[in-house]
């Protein structure tokens, strides 16, 4: 008996056993009682072999480990092309390409075959048409090479010129991955031109990165014409030119073109050889100086190397303010900051970052790319390069202690800025003690003085930048670094000068780590400058011991800052690209995901190429400065100018014509209706008025000096009159016919190309930003007290459509707002008030078996809050009140300020519970919004001009959009929040679509980022064109895409799987995460279009097929 | 002789109106004496230098050849005999922007000129702005006097 139990046991013992071997076969990671899991580590499973970041799907399927790739370290060469890239003999004797012979090649393939493996120009493998492969390591590869024949297969070592891909991890955008072409170079570096950095992301304190060797010619024409940097000069993500020249190249192109450098013959004509390596032809101009001396001045060798000789074409116009404009006068600026280039001649202005640096949309670079080729911008930049490398090893330029050393001027203004912010700061501390400080709206008296101080301190950082930038001698290195835009800022040259300033941690001055005080060296509650982490000195006077420790705080903040956002915004990056990934624009003009569900209808409302927008606010076209380049580059000399009139028909003909023909299709019909119906964000007016209204804008003011001088002036002055007016601002019919075709026809070349994977590249717009920004930033919108959150936990809750977010904020509009008084009374009305903040007393009075509490209003109070409270409306608003239970006869009203309530119970009990309701009661919401936490009145028209008429907007921190929007004053049709989700409910999922543009628009912004409104366009589309707002989570995506696949590589790896089996689903392979799983060329782009052919349909057979036909 | 553009005799107002800004290069306010013109000039005080209350003729021309052939534009070395002979300061440079400036009724025309990113700026009557062209080669010519 006790034997067949025992043997039971160890069956269902064993039973269980298995059991728990074959879920932890499958699953390592399942839970198991306790009794069987063992000690030894358990095999990992086959969920652990798929998922994560290393498990089959994510490590071996969407990625794969490749051949044909090299990696090292990098470093900077001027003297290479953009497009270059130095490989090391090393690396390019083991990446090989295999070339076919040829007629062409036949003769160099032979001499590389002779080489073998080991001496550079060789070649490692032969292989044979019919697949057999000759290793070349053996001595007997003379007689490989002799017998070569065309259509053989060699297996070269790299040579000069052949395609490769260049990268550098992190691959955020597009732009991580080029392809170049090498250039083969002794020593162990991988080399190439600065100006290429910023598209990389590197800098050379030790970066390291790939290279990989495409081995068809199909992917090397495709590398070339899709990737070359060439044609990757702009970013997508705004057109803004993202390869331009940068540090060194800045320095010395605003070094060379100041206003004082003069150059005799030889010098100049060295200069002029350096940026050709003396290769080009030049013609030299007439030196500027003709007499008593000869001399030519920097500006001239920049119209050189803008155009070196007569027969290159290139005509360059632009204007440019650069960074120290000073704000007038154009051209005749002081400091010489108007930066004109007329005909490619530099009239004006010292060149700076924003002539020829990155993240600038009118820039010298921009200009070329836009009116002429790629291939005149790259120039440029290669020539710029040389010359300034070369230029600036013979001027020299380094930074020493004697550039860091404050002047006697200096100190004595740091001083008194210093004194007179002290003095501020104490005079508002002691208001603060007295309690006589003005308060700031939504403020407390703490906060206030914490606003005070804080922008007193700020101000003298600010004030001492100014002065160092005014008082430094002009050769100072840091200085003309910080002006000339390659590297620092005021603020860094203030640090090192004069004085370092306000630490912070959290947008906070130093906490109080010690009790009431930040360190023990300051009394307590001390609110003073020094006390709270303000530093006095500079870098070069050095740091108090107190000040040293602030700094350091300050440093820590930022260090964990960059370590934690790296991970931030690496996951919100694949989170956007695996939502995004496979929208691409169809040939119908449509946006279409995957599965062919349409996204957009047309792409951005208007079917333009976000990377080719040329005006900054994303319009397709900067019609100022064409209209200036047709100007300049079309002399009048004979020609008349035309009149209002005629130019009225010019425009009527040239523009009905042209647009008839090009945007007329059907197509541009209905862009055009789409974008009209849509009402896109203000700009985007359909673009024949747009150009027209530019046209009319622009030439009344041709005509004003004409007319004014016409009725002064009798006849026989008109000639002259006229000319000078058609010099100054006069158009002929030819400028005119020329600057309105350029429009037109550069407009329709930047429609956005079919199969374009536009989502992909918005994924990349807004994840890349992500990684510039500083995790935590708290921005004031316009109040000082209210601090909305921005930066990446901003992006973050918008694009995860968060139910709960950090800082909701309604913004309101007032019916009448204009007029303070009922902007205070619609404020109290949405405003929570509680009973206790309106009452001047509540009492209690307790007899034997019932006690009362008396509740007197403070009537003055509510007056002067201009509520609209008394016993009345108290008494309901009690009732109303929630697990108050009171009957209605318990609350009396005494009279229209008092109140009474009765209660009843045991004696035992009454006392606590009267003092439990005396806690409600005061608690109890007599006015405004339960989920609002305050309201603050803004005037907009303050800012700018007191006397103007006010404007009055209520800002609401909380929820509540739509009791909001219901209140009695507020005007609901322009009133809104910034919670998604909220709006969503309150206003529909159009409002919600706009909502999410508005707010990414703004936070990026707010940041100083610029991004096509297109991407974010898309991004608010795909989140809501299910009908409800998706976020960009495992939820929302799950929500958005059918296949198995995608959804397994994404996220929870092992449900998707199980899920899948158990309901047999099917996955068609369309996306672009399964084409990559399966091997099978991504539908999207150059994928996209598939040759068919019909064949004729089979005839089937019965029977056997004949033997012997 | 070769036909002049302009020519008239000037005052030094005033040196670097805007406060000093480069080492070698001033920029001078100057007055003439015959058409009232009001001219800021860029002038390298290294090899010539100014002071205020300098008094000197400034002649504007399109060439520098005595027999009144256009400019080339390009360098063109020699000792040839020119207009240059006779003044002790000459600029060549590109006239490129003409413009208009109405203060109470009256209306002054302004001519640019880059002396290759030396400026001058010269404000005066409009008849005096209709003698030039835009983008015209342009020689200025300075002797003191």
């Amino acid at each position: 008996m006790s034997d067949q139990s025992s043997q039971s046991q160890s069956l269902t013992n064993n039973w269980d056993s298995l059991q728990v071997e074959v879920a932890q076969y499958i699953n390592s990671d399942v839970r198991v009682p306790l009794q069987y899991s063992e000690n030894t580590k358990p095999l990992s499973g086959f969920v652990q072999r798929l998922k994560g970041k290393h498990g089959r799907f994510r490590g071996n399927l969407s990625g794969k480990r490749v051949e044909f790739t090299g990696r090292t370290v990098i470093s900077p060469d001027p003297n290479l092309k953009i497009n270059e890239v130095a490989v090391p003999i090393l690396m390019a004797q083991i990446l090989s390409y295999p070339e076919r012979v040829s007629h062409h090649n036949i003769e160099r393939l032979r001499q590389c075959v002779r080489n073998g493996p080991t001496k550079y120009p060789g070649a490692k493998f032969i292989k044979h048409p019919d697949g057999t492969e000759i290793s070349l390591t053996s001595k007997v590869r003379h007689r490989h090479a002799d017998d070569l024949k065309y259509g053989y297969i060699v297996c070269r070592h790299l040579q000069d010129g052949d395609i490769i891909l260049f990268n550098r991890q992190p691959s955020l955008h597009r732009m991580s991955i080029m392809s170049h072409r090498a250039r083969i170079m002794p020593w162990r570096t991988l080399r190439f031109n600065e100006s290429v950095c910023n598209p990389y992301n590197a800098d050379f304190d030790g970066d390291e990165m790939n290279m990989h060797v495409p081995q068809t010619e199909e992917a090397r024409t495709e590398a070339l014409m899709l990737m070359g940097v060439q044609n990757n000069l702009c970013t997508p993500k705004n057109g803004e030119i993202l390869v331009a020249s940068t540090q060194d190249f800045l320095t010395s192109s605003y070094l060379i073109t100041r206003k004082d450098t003069f150059y005799d013959r030889a010098s100049f004509s060295l200069i002029c050889s350096y940026m050709g390596d003396a290769m080009d032809p030049i013609d030299l101009p007439t030196p500027a100086l003709v007499k008593p001396v000869e001399l030519w001045t920097g500006k001239q060798l920049f119209s050189i190397l803008l155009r070196p000789h007569a027969k290159m074409r290139v005509y360059v116009n632009l204007t440019v303010a650069e960074k120290n404009y000073g704000k007038s006068g154009e051209t005749m600026c002081p400091k010489d900051g108007f930066v004109y280039i007329r005909n490619s001649e530099l009239i004006s202005g010292q060149l700076g970052k924003a002539t020829l640096g990155n993240g600038s949309k009118d820039g010298l670079y921009s200009v070329l790319l836009r009116d002429y080729s790629a291939h005149a911008a790259a120039t440029c930049m290669n020539r710029l390069a040389k010359l300034s490398a070369r230029w600036i090893g013979n001027h020299g330029f380094s930074i020493g202690i004697n550039d860091v050393q404050p002047g006697i001027v200096l100190n004595k203004e740091k001083k008194v800025t210093i004194d007179k912010g002290y003095g501020q700061c104490i005079d508002y501390i002691g208001s603060y003690k007295s309690g006589s400080l003005d308060l700031l709206p939504g403020c407390n008296n703490a906060e206030t003085l914490e606003a005070n101080i804080t922008g007193t301190l700020n101000n003298i950082r600010e004030r001492t930048a100014n002065v160092c930038m005014n008082n430094l001698h002009w050769r100072n290195s840091p200085l003309i670094m910080s002006q000339c835009g390659s590297k620092g800022s005021p603020i860094n040259i203030a640090q090192m000068v004069a004085c370092v300033g306000q630490q912070s941690v959290g947008g906070r001055r130093a906490p109080n780590g010690f009790v009431d005080r930040t360190l023990p060296h300051f009394e307590r509650e001390a609110k003073d400058p020094d006390a709270k982490g303000f530093v006095q000195n500079s870098f070069y006077t050095g740091l108090s011991a107190t000040e040293f420790f602030f700094h350091t705080m300050g440093g820590r903040e930022g260090l964990v800052d960059t370590a934690v956002k790296t991970a931030d915004t690496g996951y919100m990056a694949r989170r956007l690209m695996k939502a995004l990934e496979d929208l691409s624009v169809h040939y119908d003009g449509t946006v279409r995901n995957a599965s062919v569900c349409i996204v957009q209808f047309v792409y951005g409302g208007d079917a333009m190429d976000p990377g080719q927008m040329e005006e900054k606010s994303g319009l397709p076209l900067n019609f100022e400065r064409l209209f200036m380049k047709a100007k300049a580059t079309c002399p009048a000399v004979e020609q008349k100018s035309l009149s209002i009139e005629e130019i009225d028909k010019t425009m009527d003909e040239i523009i009905g014509d042209r647009l008839s023909e090009s945007t007329g299709t059907p197509e541009g019909e209905s862009s055009q209706a789409f974008s009209a119906s849509s009402n896109k964000e203000g700009g985007m007016e359909t673009f024949d008025n747009s150009l027209r209204k530019f046209i009319q804008k622009k030439y009344p003011n041709s005509d004003l000096m004409l007319k004014l001088n016409g009725k002064e002036h009798p006849d026989e002055d008109k000639g002259y009159l006229e000319k000078i007016a058609s010099n100054i601002c006069g158009v002929t019919r030819q400028q005119l016919m020329v600057f309105l075709e350029t429009c037109i026809s550069r407009y329709s070349l930047k429609k956005i190309e079919g199969g374009t994977a536009i989502g992909a590249i918005g994924a990349h717009s807004i994840g890349e930003p992500g990684t510039q920004m500083t995790l935590k930033t708290f921005h004031f919108a316009g109040v000082a007290s209210m601090n909305v959150t921005l930066g990446v936990p901003r992006i973050k809750e918008i694009i995860n459509a968060a139910k709960k977010i950090n800082t909701p904020i309604i913004t309101t509009a007032l019916q009448s707002d204009n007029n303070e008084i009922i902007a205070k009374i619609v404020k109290g009305r949405i405003e929570k008030t509680l009973l206790e903040q309106v009452a001047k007393s509540i009492k209690t009075s307790q007899a034997s078996r019932s006690a009362s509490i008396v509740i007197t209003l403070d009537m003055t109070k509510i007056q002067g809050a201009h509520l609209s409270v008394d016993a009345y409306t108290v008494k309901e608003s009690i009732l109303k009140t929630k697990r108050m239970k009171l009957k209605e006869q318990q609350v009396k009203v005494l009279d229209h300020r008092k109140l009474e309530i009765v209660m009843h119970a045991d004696k035992k009990k009454l006392q606590f519970e009267l003092h439990g309701l005396k806690n409600k009661i005061s608690k109890v919401v007599v006015k405004g919004i339960d989920t609002v936490e305050r309201a603050i009145i803004l005037n907009e028209a303050k800012e700018k001009d007191p006397s103007a008429n006010k404007k009055m907007k209520l800002l609401v921190e909380g929820t509540g959009l739509l009791s909001v929007m219901g209140i009695e004053g507020v005007e609901g049709r322009k009133t809104t929040s910034n919670h998604i989700i909220e709006v969503q409910h309150t206003l529909g999922i159009e409002a919600a679509r706009k909502k999410i543009i508005d707010e990414i628009q703004y936070t990026m912004s707010s940041h100083g980022m610029t991004i096509d409104i297109r991407h974010m366009m898309l991004l608010a589309d795909l989140m809501t064109f299910k009908g409800e707002v998706l976020g960009i989570t495992r939820y929302g995506v799950q929500k958005m895409k059918d296949s198995v696949l995608m959804l397994a590589s994404f996220e929870r790896t092992s449900d998707h799987l199980f899920n899948a089996s158990a309901h047999g689903k099917v996955d068609k392979i369309e996306g672009v995460s399964e084409c990559i799983i399966m091997g099978i060329p991504v539908q999207i782009g150059t994928g996209m279009l598939k040759v068919r052919q019909s064949v004729k349909p089979i005839e089937l057979t019965y029977g056997p097929d004949p033997i012997i036909s | 002789m070769v036909e002049t553009l302009f020519e008239d005799i000037f005052r030094v107002d005033e040196l670097d109106p805007d406060g000093k800004k480069f080492d070698r290069v001033s920029r001078i306010s100057a007055r003439s004496e015959q058409f009232d013109m009001l001219m800021f000039l860029d002038i390298n005080t290294e090899i010539y230098p100014m002071r205020t209350g300098d008094k000197f003729m400034m002649v504007l021309a399109s060439t520098l050849n005595l027999d009144g052939t256009p400019d080339s534009g390009y360098f063109a070395p020699g000792n040839k005999k020119s207009l240059a002979d006779k003044f002790d300061y000459v600029m060549q440079g590109k006239l490129y922007r003409i413009s208009e400036e109405s203060r109470e009724k009256q209306v002054k025309a302004d001519i640019f000129v880059s002396f290759g990113g030396l400026l001058m700026q010269l404000k005066g009557d409009p008849s005096i702005a209709a003698r030039f062209e835009l983008d015209q080669k342009l020689f200025i010519l300075i002797r003191k006097v």
